[in-house]
């Protein structure tokens, strides 16, 4: 007979070591192993005579010496090393190859130890963005950081009007950012609705372009129905067949199939199972946003006239999917993750590295994100930052290479959303500073 | 231009000009405008475009097509680079959602797209592998290192890679290595590169070639839209060979957004008191837009004009072999009430108003119009 307490909940394999303090130490296994690289070439091209420099095999012979001081045993960790040294060094050799003609070695010197300053600086925040034990949590940098872009792309509130209204007022300058949170890369492997649970997916290209026509539809062709909720008063309402006449060859089946959960999602309802009406509640939103006009009729009628904008039902969507953040889908809370991670570590990094520094290109290449991002990913997922459900976050090699793919695709706004966050670092640090 | 050929334009231009009859008698029977003057402005846009369409054999026609769309999305060339670098200059930021729009094609409507859905992260993925390397080549086993699935069989990546190779008329060499240090065995690695032609015209603002270091490498405006552009460069060098660019349902998502394009042009702008909320809403830029009159989306006086003008731009961009093409059947009128709503991301909505952001090839096209009024003024 065993005397050993059986747990009550039964957690599947490989997802045991989900806890603050478990992944913690894995975002800082590769920024730690990068830091010192980069100190330690710094140390060694200060005590370098400048005009050694000019002769590039003395940084080779440098290299392989460094190299033979590699004693880690953790293979990947070995390999990750190998890599990112050879990679500064490259940088830096081809820096010196160009330059030296144009330029007094003595000066370049100067211009690459600045640069490797500055990168061991980016990586020091990298490295303490955070801490173990959460202590201060409000001083650190990755709840303030996630706070600031939660709070114009997807931020919280006691109710969907508190959260709606505040996403209208960061629309102007980050509408284009809101809109691509919701439009997960992978959306092929997302399902419109799920029988056995609630759960809000990202938004298709398809589901855009119906939203789209929905939109359309109400600014040009609405009819009008009785407000079940309201005497006296007429909804605009849209036949649902029209919105699904132009998908000939049923491509859009599935959509149409599941109406009444993206009508949910957008503020709407299926009313008689044929006409699209706005929900009671959605109507006051509308209201107060000018998105509907108030007409009073000729025989005493009050008749709500639609005049949306491309944005009235996109931010509904997201209002709803950030009340429910509990509920969203697998494809969703990695998108909407990984944009934050980036977010945050390209603001870090352009805060702290000068456009010219030709180490840019280290931090940025996808060997050097997908070692980061993922437990960046994990970290800004617990309840006291975004408070998405982490186990959700994909851990499988080739998802990694699916979604960070389009980091490269990123948007014009999105810079501009760096830009303002990286502002916004230097404000922490002042404030830091000062304290 | 042959005389029957003659005959078939001169009754697309009638076709048209009754088309616009027909839209001004359903415009004059509605009034769906919050806007005050905006439908007389429209009635009067149309009565305009009645009167000088048709002359010098539909001389605005010409030249809207001929000199501004063809040039700008579609160039009438036999030459891969010169039609490549014609649509790659014609790139601005609202105009890359018309030549995204292209790539799509009828999406909307039709499953047969151009580029079908799984097409499109891949695009994604070769720009990524270019941007990896250093002497602007991707390497087939790279490809598959970075993109494969360890769990699954290579050759879908390597099929669907291969297509698009095609597609792109991207050039490849093989790399023959007698002995492979891990297995000892032959091994072949192709690598991909675009033509040096091609390769000339990047070379201005998509390509940065260090020769000092022997590097080649894409800058950051080397995105998805170069291969797009090179996409359109194909189907237009060969609008001949209906089967090499994918059929009818091609020829009409072409057709339909030129169409669309035309008639977005030559909508009057229209002026709103000051204190209509649309023009005191921050998403509004007076000087980049302009309201379009809600009556010219009306189902009923779209449907008129749309036929013919489809008719027309598939006429003198393919000849007969691709107006034979343009499907008249019922389900294409119903495709056709939602090609208002294509170019999503160049008209926005605004409080309930369509508004046209005026990028080049509107203004150009709404210049030609204005060109012969004015001068039909003078006379």
């Amino acid at each position: 007979m065993s005397y050993k307490k059986k747990s009550t909940r039964t957690v599947k394999s490989g997802r045991k070591r989900e806890k603050w303090t478990d992944i913690l130490p894995r975002y800082l296994t590769f920024i730690s192993h990068m830091r010192p690289i980069l100190r330690e070439t710094r140390r060694i091209i200060i005590n370098l005579d400048a005009d050694l420099l000019l002769d590039t095999e003395v940084l080779d012979k440098i290299r392989q010496e460094e190299e033979k001081r590699n004693i880690r045993k953790v293979r990947a960790l070995s390999e990750f090393s190998a890599m990112y040294r050879s990679n500064v060094y490259d940088i830096i050799k081809d820096f010196i190859i160009k330059y030296r003609e144009n330029i007094p070695i003595i000066d370049i010197k100067d211009y690459i130890l600045d640069f490797l300053h500055e990168s061991v600086d980016a990586l020091n925040v990298l490295r303490h963005i955070t801490n173990p034990d959460e202590l201060n949590l409000e001083n650190t940098y990755l709840y303030q950081l996630v706070k600031f872009i939660e709070s114009k792309l997807f931020p919280r509130g006691a109710n969907l009007k508190i959260i709606y209204n505040k996403l209208i007022q960061e629309s102007i300058d980050f509408y284009e950012c809101q809109r691509h949170i919701l439009q997960p890369h992978t959306f092929y492997r997302e399902k419109l609705e799920n029988p056995d649970y609630f759960e809000i997916p990202g938004i298709s290209p398809k589901i855009y372009q119906i939203i789209n026509n929905i939109t359309s539809l109400y600014n040009l062709d609405p009819n009008f129905g009785e407000f079940p909720e309201r005497e006296n008063c007429e909804l605009p309402i849209i036949l649902k067949n029209d919105i699904f006449l132009p998908y000939v060859d049923s491509i859009a089946n599935p959509e149409e199939e599941s109406i009444e959960k993206i009508a949910e999602r957008i503020g709407l309802r299926l009313l008689d199972e044929i006409f699209l009406a706005p929900e009671e509640d959605f109507v006051e939103l509308l209201l107060e946003n000018n998105f509907l006009r108030e007409n009073k009729q000729s025989d005493g009628i009050l008749r709500y006239y639609p005049q949306f904008s491309n944005e009235t039902m996109i931010l509904y969507y997201l209002a709803f999917a950030s009340q429910r953040r509990g509920f969203l889908s697998k494809e969703l809370v990695n998108w909407i993750s990984m944009n934050f991670a980036f977010l945050i570590y390209m603001s870090i990094l352009k805060w702290k590295l000068s456009d010219e520094n030709i180490f840019y290109a280290i931090f940025k290449d996808l060997q050097t994100n997908e070692k980061v991002l993922p437990y960046l990913m994990k970290l800004i997922c617990f309840p006291n930052y975004l408070g998405l459900d982490k186990m959700k976050i994909r851990d499988s090699v080739q998802y990694r290479k699916e979604i960070f793919n389009f980091i490269g695709s990123q948007i014009d706004n999105l810079k501009d959303l760096i830009n303002e966050t990286a502002n916004y670092c230097k404000n922490i640090d002042e404030n830091n500073k000062k304290n | 231009m042959s005389e029957i050929q003659d005959t078939t334009w001169k009754e697309l231009l009638k076709i048209f000009q009754d088309g616009l009859e027909k839209a001004i008698e359903e415009l004059q029977k509605r009034d769906v405008e919050n806007i005050p003057g905006a439908k007389e402005a429209l009635i009067q846009r149309l009565n305009n475009m009645k009167l000088h369409f048709p002359k010098n054999n539909g001389e605005i026609f010409l030249k809207s097509i001929n000199d501004k769309i063809q040039n700008a999305f579609f160039p009438n060339s036999t030459n891969f680079s010169e039609a490549f670098e014609k649509i790659l200059k014609s790139r601005t930021h609202e105009q890359d959602f018309i030549i995204n729009e292209l790539l799509n094609g009828f999406i909307t409507s039709k499953a047969k797209a151009i580029a079908s859905g799984s097409q499109g992260p891949i695009i994604d993925r070769i720009v990524e592998a270019f941007s990896k390397r250093n002497d602007f080549h991707i390497v087939d086993h790279q490809f598959f290192a970075m993109f494969g699935d360890p769990n699954k069989p290579r050759h879908y990546v390597k099929k669907q890679l291969e297509e698009l190779v095609n597609m792109f008329g991207l050039v490849s060499k093989e790399l023959v290595i007698e002995k492979d240090v891990r297995r000892s065995e032959e091994k072949i690695y192709t690598f991909y590169t675009f033509p040096d032609e091609i390769i000339k015209i990047l070379e201005e603002k998509y390509l940065i070639i260090d020769e000092k270091l022997g590097y080649a490498y894409v800058s950051e405006n080397f995105d998805r839209n170069v291969f797009i552009c090179m996409f359109l460069a194909n189907i237009a060098i060969n609008r001949d060979n209906i089967e090499k660019i994918g059929g009818s349902y091609t020829i009409n998502g072409i057709s339909a957004i030129f169409a669309l394009i035309l008639l977005l042009s030559f909508m009057p702008k229209l002026r709103a008191d000051e204190t209509n909320p649309v023009l005191n809403d921050p998403n509004f830029d007076e000087k980049n837009m302009s309201i379009i009159p809600k009556s010219w989306m009306m189902k009923q006086v779209l449907e008129p004009l749309f036929e013919p003008l489809i008719k027309i731009i598939a006429y003198r961009i393919g000849g007969g072999l691709w107006l034979s093409k343009i499907i008249d059947s019922e389900i294409n009128k119903k495709i056709h009430t939602q090609i208002r709503f294509l170019l999503k991301d160049v008209n926005k909505w605004i409080l309930g108003n369509l508004c046209r952001v005026e990028i080049p090839i509107f203004i150009e096209i709404s210049n030609i119009f204005t060109e012969i009024l004015v001068g039909y003024d003078e006379q």
